[in-house]
């Protein structure tokens, strides 16, 4: 993980930062959300593939592939989370 | 906590640019990943002896095949490359070395090539064992056929130097190190060849033994030509060392009645056993003949040319074998020179007085026995009486005045008749030999000097007329 970090910190940061943004429009957004439904489902696709990259059943160049993507996502989720999370302060606080 | 899940319904929409970022990150950096790993597995391998590593590196995972030289070795080189940073799954193909047994080394050479085949037990020795053959067989190209097997007898390597030090000393030939058994067969290169690489195998490490030397070497030869024109007598070839040299040429010189001694000998090691003791009697049976070449090839001795009469060669036929040391072959080669013409009386004697101005009839000190120097001397006596066969001769015994003048007298008398007996026995009638002695008492020079005493001890062939 060190290593993956070290070598892509490029494209980590990159990920990050459009969860930043996403996550920073996200609070203001009108449009439709995920339903409860799709997100369950969702969330557990997620989980299966993070117990795939853990497990280490998906070989090769492939399991390299989902492991970048899971890095990536995961940063990208963060990102939208400290976003949405500045964008709300940003919003209460005048109000305040 | 609320917001967080509202709003993160609505987060999806970045996830297409996310992907997008996915698939150029995966396409970008996949190959450069590949590269490092590799290279950083590599470097984790650099202090680990190893035979046929080889590294294949998809995405983190590596494929890592190679052939270890000890099961620690080889999981040691594992687990360096799992420790690598980065590396996700070792797929482990490693093996050990296979085991040889027997662990069999072997060095051929022929004039043009060395070859270096069987067993080594680690790349460095291999290396160790081509680089020395290169520097000890200077000039000759080394081929390498040798595998990396593991079961090698400890101090392998020692003994093997010392094996690939003895077969620059061979012409052809091949060593053979089965564990600790040393085979050896081939030609020396030189005579002494196969006795300095027998006294070199004595240091051969602890545990290591000789289980077969079948290293020859080139043919001791030693040869004598009695050449009657040139009226010398010529010795080549090699001789085991100086004094050996010495006495063999102080013997030709007493056994060869007229004929002058030409010595081209070398010494060298490597002579058989016994090699004086079959020549000095080849050399005197040489004598006796006309004309003849002696060739002796380490235990074979070959005689050939024309002896003077036929007694003369069958004695030497048969003789000669006897007096050899064991394992010593013999292979006469002789005939018989036809008879010169007859002379008359008076030919005849001055015949016989000329072959005893250049030689005398030696006896043993104080007895009767004849010396086996006198042998070419006598046979030419024969050879004379053969020629004026009708005429009788006295053999005439003088001694010196020492001693007491009976003794003198008896013992003149046995000499002259053992003389006569030797004639007899070649073949002539014994009717027409008179053995007379005359003690002291006809001195041809002073019974007070050495040289007077020595002259006056003699045989005299007298041809005595109309009888």
């Amino acid at each position: 993980m060190t290593y993956l970090a070290t070598f892509h910190w490029g494209w980590l940061l990159a990920s990050l930062l459009l969860g930043l943004a996403m996550g920073w429009i996200a609070v203001v957004h009108r449009g439709q959300g995920v339903s409860k439904t799709t997100a369950r489902w969702l969330a557990g696709l997620a989980a299966a593939l993070v117990a795939a990259s853990l497990t280490h059943v998906v070989p090769g160049r492939f399991g390299y592939w989902l492991d970048l993507g899971l890095i990536l996502f995961a940063l990208y989720l963060a990102g939208c989370a400290v976003g949405s999370w500045l964008r709300d302060r940003a919003l209460s606080r005048p109000r305040a | 906590m609320h917001g967080l899940f509202r709003w993160s319904s609505k987060w999806w929409p970045g996830t297409i640019p996310l992907a997008a970022l996915w698939a150029i990150a995966a396409w970008n950096s996949t190959l450069p990943l590949e590269t490092d790993l590799a290279t950083r597995s590599n470097a984790a391998l650099r202090d680990t002896v190893l035979d046929k590593a080889r590294m294949v590196v998809a995405g983190r995972d590596v494929t890592f095949a190679a052939d270890a030289f000890s099961e620690d070795g080889r999981r040691s080189a594992v687990a360096s490359v799992e420790a690598v940073p980065g590396v996700r799954l070792v797929d482990d193909q490693t093996r050990l070395v296979p085991e040889a047994k027997p662990f069999v080394w072997s060095a051929e050479r022929d004039v043009a090539r060395a070859t270096l085949g069987g067993s080594s037990p680690l790349p460095a020795i291999k290396n160790r064992l081509l680089e020395a053959a290169r520097a000890g067989l200077g000039g000759v190209e080394v081929v390498d056929r040798m595998n990396l097997s593991r079961g090698a007898p400890p101090r392998f390597d020692n003994a093997a130097l010392l094996l690939l030090d003895q077969i620059g000393k061979l012409k052809d030939g091949k060593v053979t190190l089965s564990d600790t058994k040393v085979s050896l067969s081939g030609m020396a290169r030189d005579l002494g060849g196969r006795e300095a690489i027998a006294a070199a195998l004595k240091n051969l490490p602890e545990g290591f033994s000789i289980a077969a030397n079948e290293v020859k070497a080139p043919p001791y030869v030693f040869q004598a030509y009695k050449d009657p024109v040139a009226v010398t007598v010529t010795l080549t070839g090699y001789v085991p060392d100086n004094n050996v040299h010495a006495a063999i040429v102080t013997t030709a010189g007493r056994k060869f009645l007229r004929e002058k001694v030409v010595d081209n000998l070398k010494a060298s090691v490597g002579a058989p056993a016994g090699f004086a003791n079959a020549v000095v009697p080849a050399l005197g049976a040489l004598a006796r003949l006309s004309t003849g070449t002696l060739v002796v090839s380490d235990r074979e001795v070959k005689l050939s040319g024309d002896a003077l009469y036929e007694a003369a060669a069958v004695q030497i036929r048969a003789g000669l074998g006897k007096d050899f040391p064991q394992g010593w072959q013999f292979k006469p080669e002789i005939s018989v020179r036809p008879p010169a013409a007859p002379v008359d009386a008076s030919v005849c004697q001055q015949l016989f007085a000329d072959l005893l101005a250049k030689g005398k009839i030696r006896f043993e000190s104080g007895r009767a026995t004849i010396d086996p120097d006198s042998m070419a001397l006598l046979d030419r006596l024969v050879e004379t009486a053969m020629r004026c066969s009708t005429v009788n001769i006295e053999i005439a015994g003088h001694t010196d005045a020492d001693g007491e003048a009976a003794f003198n007298q008896d013992l003149s008398e046995r000499r002259a008749q053992a003389v006569t007996e030797y004639l007899v026995k070649a073949g002539l009638a014994a009717n027409r030999f008179t053995p007379i002695g005359y003690g002291s008492t006809q001195p041809l020079g002073s019974n007070d000097t050495d040289e007077g005493k020595a002259q006056n001890r003699r045989i005299d062939f007298v041809v005595r007329k109309g009888e």
